[in-house]
């Protein structure tokens, strides 16, 4: 066990560091630009940091990694897509459009941004309350992960711990706005980046070098316990069994529902508007590449070698060494394998990739009941009491993340992650993707798939994706079956369905609705 | 390959370097594309 002095005052410095920078935040506010898009001229690194270490949360490397330790390596192809879609496609092809027509239009959120596009308060108001309503899940999650690490390493209790951890973030964004959060995210994201390059070298090392790693594992086959077996699992370093049960869950909950949904996350996509000028976007995939594949490249190989440190050590594999409950995974390979001063350093990682993440979940929310629901929605623009009630909304959402970080199930971090990202694939991605590229998207195109994406997913969830419909329980006391489907449909994820719908709903309507006036389309892509 | 026989796992390790490396390539190329674009002060 490390000591808690050193511990403590490790992460005393880091808060003060934190606070230093939350005060730049607060400084170099003067305007509602700079509190909701950091005055648009963000320096490239820090965009690129931020971006990534905002994606990447503890939940992707505890949640996500503890999912490798039992799904196995299968997980690195949503790494693959996480570089790939979430950095390459999302800054090349979203971000520069996303950039310029926020600037054309005035934009300051991301429901701003569709809703102005689309010339709809509804759109702005509807997606606002979405966010509102539904990020408290992911943030809520992402809490505890953060708690959960004080907790264990500064022998705390556990509701204190998620007391401490969001009063600190909560006074940082509420002062700072999104200057604070962008600069806090890029210290964060240097030492996530840091730790993890230490954690996927001590790893190897540990284990006799990449091949024999690899090598071990792929020897461990016939450990499959049971139960994942009859799922499909047919070992570590192999995909499951085509149509199984798990390859359904590791595809399309965990790569597609992760790794596409990342395209519509608002907290990301407002990022696009802070920078200057399309070069900051290019020089920002430079870094965030890289970055991108030291997370969640790193956290899924670990997570997945994981196994061969425990079987050669106590002869159990992760899943049976961590409870059962794959969150536990990680942080029980951390605590035992690698050197004291590594778990100090890995700590402050984790504790900076839930911070970062947080940082801007708590913005988002607020902004999106407080700018886009209240002022734009339901007041019409009207400034009315809209500082007193983002402040209100911040403080509520907030209070709904915590009691989600004390009462949601063991083993929740990866699900939850995906819920949210798949909600808001199908809500918003075919309103966003055409708000960008298809000029002849209609206003009522738009508002129809935003409609059908979010109840269909919504609908999924709660009747047929067993995963979910069976905890709720609704789909039980409505029609007294847990799912209203069966067979193979039960593991197909809601991101699947809902949608392409959406995207179908999208087309349809456009197409037999009257388009858009010409000089508003000028006016949204003028330059 | 590298340990892993299931060639489906594999490609998936490479392709992840090799995405990383070819947004360092593009990031790099690109350095200076679009830093006339309008600006905020435009």
């Amino acid at each position: 066990m490390i000591s808690t002095p050193v511990l403590g005052v490790i992460i005393l410095i880091y808060l003060m560091v934190i606070f230093y920078l939350g005060w730049l935040g607060y400084k170099k506010t003067t305007e509602s630009d700079d509190y909701m898009v950091a005055g648009r001229k963000i320096h490239p690194y820090i965009l690129a940091l931020s971006y990534g270490a905002t994606f990447i949360s503890t939940s992707a490397i505890i949640g996500f990694g503890g999912a490798a330790g039992a799904l196995g390596m299968g997980l690195l192809w949503l790494a693959f897509m996480n570089i790939l879609v979430g950095i390459f496609i999302a800054f090349v092809l979203f971000g520069s459009r996303t950039r310029r027509l926020g600037l054309n239009l005035g934009a300051v959120t991301f429901p701003e941004l569709l809703g102005r596009r689309f010339q709809s308060r509804f759109i702005q108001g509807f997606s606002g309350a979405l966010i509102g309503i539904f990020m408290p899940l992911y943030a809520g999650i992402v809490l505890i992960g953060g708690a959960r690490f004080l907790e264990a390493t500064l022998n705390i209790n556990y509701d204190i711990a998620v007391l401490i951890l969001t009063i600190i973030v909560a006074a940082y964004v509420i002062t700072g706005g999104l200057i604070a959060v962008m600069y806090t995210d890029a210290l964060q994201g240097s030492l996530m980046f840091i730790g993890m390059i230490f954690l996927l070298a001590f790893t190897y090392i540990k284990l006799g070098g990449i091949t024999a790693a690899h090598s071990a594992l792929t020897a461990m086959n016939d450990l499959v316990p049971q139960s994942l077996a009859a799922g499909g699992h047919l070992g570590w370093t192999s995909m499951p069994e085509f149509g199984s049960p798990i390859w359904w869950t590791l595809v399309s909950t965990l790569v597609l529902g992760v790794g596409i949904g990342v395209l519509a996350q608002p907290q990301l996509a407002v990022r696009f508007m802070t920078v200057r000028n399309d070069a900051a976007l290019n020089r920002a995939v430079l870094v965030g590449g890289p970055f991108i594949l030291m997370m969640t490249g790193v956290a899924f190989t670990v997570g997945a070698l994981s196994n061969v440190y425990f079987y050669q050590t106590t002869e159990m594999i992760s899943v049976a060494v961590a409870g059962g409950n794959t969150d536990l995974i990680m942080p029980a390979f951390i605590n035992s394998a690698m050197p004291e001063t590594f778990v100090i350093l890995f700590m402050l990682t984790l504790l900076a990739a839930a911070m970062s993440t947080l940082s801007s979940q708590f913005h988002t929310m607020g902004t999106s009941i407080g700018h886009d629901f209240y002022r734009e929605f339901l007041k019409r623009g009207d400034l009315g009491q809209t500082i007193n009630i983002t402040k209100v909304a911040i403080a509520i959402t907030i209070l709904a993340s915590v009691i989600l970080a004390y009462i949601l199930p063991i083993s929740i971090i990866a699900r939850a992650t995906a819920i949210f990202f798949g909600l808001c694939a199908a809500a918003f991605l075919p309103m966003y993707t055409g708000a960008l590229f298809w000029k002849r998207m209609t206003r009522e195109g738009a508002i129809a798939s935003l409609l059908v994406g979010t109840f269909s997913s919504l609908f999924w969830l709660a009747f047929v994706h067993k995963a979910e419909a069976a905890p709720l329980g609704i789909s039980k006391a409505l029609f007294g079956v847990e799912t209203i489907l069966t067979g193979t449909w039960t593991v197909v994820d809601p991101i699947l369905v809902a949608t392409p719908l959406a995207f179908i709903t999208a087309i349809v309507v456009s197409l037999l609705t009257k388009p858009t006036p010409k000089e508003h389309l000028d006016a949204c892509f003028k330059r | 390959m590298l340990g892993i026989d299931d060639p489906q796992i594999w490609l998936a390790y490479i392709l992840c370097f090799v995405s990383a490396v070819g947004c360092m390539i593009y990031g790099a190329l690109k350095w200076n594309d679009g830093s006339d674009d309008p600006e905020v002060e435009a």
